[in-house]
């Protein structure tokens, strides 16, 4: 795939917290459909877009067009981290005199349309690409619009005029979060089938009762049909949008309403309404507290990686966790690059290379070129200089930075010059070298001291937990600051890798909302508490954060 | 030649074609009425600048905005009461608001045909009277309204050349020709036709005609009217009118349109403020219209009270009040 993952990853945690503090700010706003397309956001801005910043009218850039104008936020707060302004500026939104706009306008240098009344901009699109194709230009256009936005006739008279002029320069990105203001897209319109009953995740059990993508076929469009929150299933639909010829292409990105913070998930009242200024620290620890889970393959079948790579797939893995031991570095020996290289095809998910071998800067290539995303290597099996190579080899190729400790290491005095530029930590809980061993409890202490160098350089990644994670201690290592989890025999052991994924997150999710009960109480005590409870209207969520508020005595 | 009929259509569209020679910018979209507009010469000469977007006029008043702010010159026509009278909310949305840096609105060029009445056969219902009044009161828009091919020509070359969004309305029927070849046209500045002391007779579209018939026709009762070409609705030229308002103290519009909010309208709202004289306002009267046949057309004018007749009466009027 060959994106920095995590940079784009790191950018949309970024831009959701901006979405968060401009809308509370100006006491009004759009964040739910700010965060339903943010990671769709974050991949054209972070990956695909041609622009630049200082220079908005630039010839021959592409252009985003944000059909669905009222999730402005989460086009300005891309904006600013992209350059066009300070992020500072987003403080300004909906006021007096602001360049950032209710709705995105071209007040603003680098806005390309004017949206907000639904249902033009996919013909403004397709004028746009009409123009760069008499011009000979090679500028792609991307326009993101909302599915509600589709009841409009006009997106349908579009997608017409698009098919019958193949502006294949042109791709459309719907984002399909099912809510629209009033309520739920399949109640009020129905794009797919009718909604009955209140409970939307009925339509997301069943695949074959998704009609958007038909309408979309029977219209001449090349149709991808994704899930909008995994960057890497953004980002090889675009990629594959990009070499569709002779047809324009639409996304159908599959996401959720408010993604990211609980209470706003799958709540038509977070279509349009900003949330109060005294939830915006705990909301921001819960969008910077978001968790992987990364199944490690090594403890299923070795004689067949294949299946196992299936079976993470299948069980909706974050990543997959390829554990490459030389025999050297450790006792055992697993796989190289070249199995990296079989393996890539078969999905989307990033790789997650843990190279346990020595000399890692002699092999590093090998493992980008095999198609890897994130490549750790040992702290123990490095020095300034040759992780000074590493590290460039793997920015310049785009892919994540990772640097693994062993239990018995203390993180060294030479590595910390590199924090601010690590994308990841992985911090063994079990001596390295092979699959089913137990847990070793001294890690939380560790994890303590570590994270207090870490905070203190500027550690701008994740921490990966490796070694006997079980449902047990996962919510223990969330506490300690982990957000990345290795499940070996926990998970790839289990017949059910997808009941057990989904029960590491519930348990992290557990942890997570009482860390966010915590805060609420140092914020604002019981009263805050409370507050933050009754926001959790849909679902579960509720009887779980009152029941944890019991169990902590803040009732 | 002065007093022949011609069609504003071809006019039109043989000035499209001649721009589009001198000018790769220009590109021409249609909505199904390509024939009828004539703008289909231009997509035979031009394929790759022609787009015939279907009967989907938002869509085709969308795609000429993307078009526009991808840095070209489209102009998209179909008929009245297809364009401000289904397209409100696209031509502000997508034309007249969005304004890029230093500049106000966006280059798009809407020219309609079958305006007002007499439009005849087709009925009330395609005989659209309301268009002044819904792009004039759109921000940035230019409002345009020929009164012959001569006009319509050269506008349409002004256009071309002027940047902002334009609104260009043409009649179906053939139309007399009263501006010599070489008449300049300059927007925001009206034509002074004729001069008179007695009373002025602004107008615009095919009543520039009826207020010149009706001038030798007062004439022989001893009133000697100004007469004034008003095409530029939209800026409009202030200047003349407050001039005229002061040397004739009275003034007669005329327009084939609803009299509420359209050219009479602009007229008494400036005349009001700079230098207020009686005015008498004659055109459709808050009415729709209804089939005629092409010989019937006049009919369904002297219906709505659009002749030179009418306009006599209405400047004998109004001289009647002047103070």
């Amino acid at each position: 795939m060959g994106i920095n993952y995590y940079q784009i990853k790191k950018n949309v945690r970024k831009a959701r917290k901006l979405v968060i503090r401009a809308t509370s700010i100006a006491g009004s706003g759009h964040p739910g459909g700010s965060f339903s397309m943010a990671e769709i956001m974050g991949c054209i801005f972070f990956k695909y877009l041609k622009y630049d910043p200082k220079n908005p009218t630039w010839q021959d850039r592409d252009k985003l067009i944000l059909s669905k104008g009222h999730a402005s936020p989460g086009l300005f707060s891309n904006m600013a981290l992209a350059g066009y302004f300070d992020p500072s500026e987003l403080d300004t939104l909906r006021q007096f005199g602001s360049r950032l706009q209710g709705h995105p306008d071209l007040k603003c240098p680098g806005v390309e349309f004017c949206g907000g009344s639904l249902g033009i901009g996919l013909s403004f699109s397709i004028g746009s690409a009409l123009a760069a194709r008499i011009d000979d230009k090679s500028s792609r256009i991307f326009t993101v619009m909302g599915d509600g936005e589709t009841d409009e006739g006009q997106v349908w008279e579009a997608a017409m005029t698009g098919a019958k002029y193949k502006v294949d320069n042109l791709t459309a990105i719907l984002d399909r979060n099912f809510i629209q203001q009033d309520s739920y897209t399949e109640k009020i319109m129905p794009l797919d089938e009718e909604l009955v009953g209140d409970d939307l995740s009925e339509m997301w059990k069943d695949a074959s009762r998704w009609k958007t993508g038909d309408k979309w076929r029977s219209f001449g469009w090349n149709v991808i049909d994704i899930d909008g929150h995994r960057i890497e299933q953004v980002d090889s639909a675009i990629k594959k949008a990009i070499q569709t010829k002779g047809m324009p292409t639409i996304i159908i990105a599959r996401t959720i309403k408010g993604k990211g913070v609980e209470h706003m998930e799958d709540n038509p009242k977070w279509h349009g309404q900003a949330p109060k200024k005294e939830f915006v620290p705990i909301i921001d620890m819960e969008i910077d507290s978001q968790s992987m889970i990364a199944p490690s393959i090594i403890a299923g079948d070795m004689t067949n990686l294949e299946n196992e790579v299936k079976r993470c797939v299948t069980g909706r893995a974050d990543y997959i966790h390829l554990d490459v031991m030389d025999g050297m570095f450790v006792p055992n020996k697993t796989f190289d690059y070249n199995k990296i290289r079989e393996l890539r095809p078969l999905t989307v998910i990033p790789f997650d290379t843990h190279l346990m071998i020595n000399e890692p800067e002699k092999h590093v290539k090998d493992y980008v070129d095999a198609g890897s995303d994130i490549i750790t290597v040992h702290v123990e099996v490095c020095d300034a200089s040759s992780f000074g190579q590493i590290h460039d080899v793997l920015k310049s190729n785009q892919i994540g930075v990772g640097l693994a400790i062993n239990p018995d290491t203390e993180f060294p005095e030479w590595a910390v010059q590199f924090i601010p530029k690590l994308d990841q930590i992985i911090v063994m809980s079990v001596v390295p070298g092979k699959s089913g061993q137990k847990y070793i409890e001294a890690t939380h202490e560790k994890m303590h001291k570590l994270n207090q160098i870490l905070n203190h350089n500027n550690f701008d990644g994740y921490i990966e937990a490796d070694g006997g994670v079980t449902l047990d201690n996962i919510g223990a290592c969330f506490v300690d600051g982990a957000r990345a989890f290795v499940g070996g025999s926990a998970i790839i052991g289990q017949q059910d890798v997808r009941g057990v994924i989904r029960e590491f997150r519930n348990k992290i999710a557990y942890a997570r909302r009482k860390m966010l009960i915590q805060k609420a109480h140092e914020l604002g005590g019981n009263d805050l508490v409370a507050k933050w409870i009754d926001l959790h209207v849909i679902g579960e969520k509720k009887n779980q954060l009152g029941t944890i508020a019991r169990e902590l005595g803040y009732v | 030649m002065i007093g022949d009929m011609t069609d504003m259509r071809t006019a039109y569209g043989k000035a499209l074609v001649e721009i589009g020679e001198q000018n790769p910018d220009v590109v021409v979209l249609g909505a199904d009425t390509t024939d009828s507009l004539k703008t289909a010469d231009f997509g035979k000469k031009f394929p790759n600048r022609f787009f015939n977007v279907g009967i989907a006029e938002a869509n085709l008043v969308s795609v000429a905005a993307g078009l526009a702010i991808s840095g070209k010159t489209p102009f998209a026509s179909t008929y009245a009461i297809f364009l401000p009278g289904r397209c409100v909310d696209q031509i502000r949305n997508a034309i007249a608001y969005p304004s890029p840096a230093d500049k106000k609105g966006l280059n798009v060029k809407l020219v309609v045909s079958h305006g007002g009445i007499s439009v005849g056969a087709d009925g009330g219902s395609h005989q659209q009277v309301e268009d002044y009044a819904i792009m004039r009161v759109m921000p940035n828009m230019t409002v345009l309204i020929p009164a012959d091919t001569v006009a319509v020509s050269k506008l349409t070359w002004i256009m071309s050349q002027r940047y902002g969004p334009h609104y260009m309305r043409l009649t179906r029927s053939a139309s007399p020709v009263v501006h010599q070849d070489s008449q300049e046209f300059q927007i925001g500045k009206g034509i002074v036709m004729r001069e008179g002391t007695d009373c002025t007779i602004a107008a615009c579209g095919l009543t520039v005609k009826m207020a010149l018939d009706a001038a030798d026709s007062l004439k022989q009762e001893g009133i000697n009217c100004k007469i004034i070409d008003m095409f530029s609705i939209k800026p409009i030229d202030s200047e003349l009118l407050e001039k005229c308002a002061r040397e004739t103290g009275c003034i007669v519009t005329c327009e084939e349109h609803n009299i509420m909010g359209g050219f009479g309208s602009a007229v008494s709202e400036v005349v009001s403020e700079l230098y207020p004289v009686p005015i008498k306002r004659v055109g459709v009267n808050d009415k729709f219209g209804e089939s005629a046949r092409d010989s019937e057309i006049p009919l369904l004018l002297e219906k709505h009270g659009i002749t030179s007749i009418n306009i006599a009466k209405a400047v004998k009027e109004i001289i009647g009040k002047k103070k």
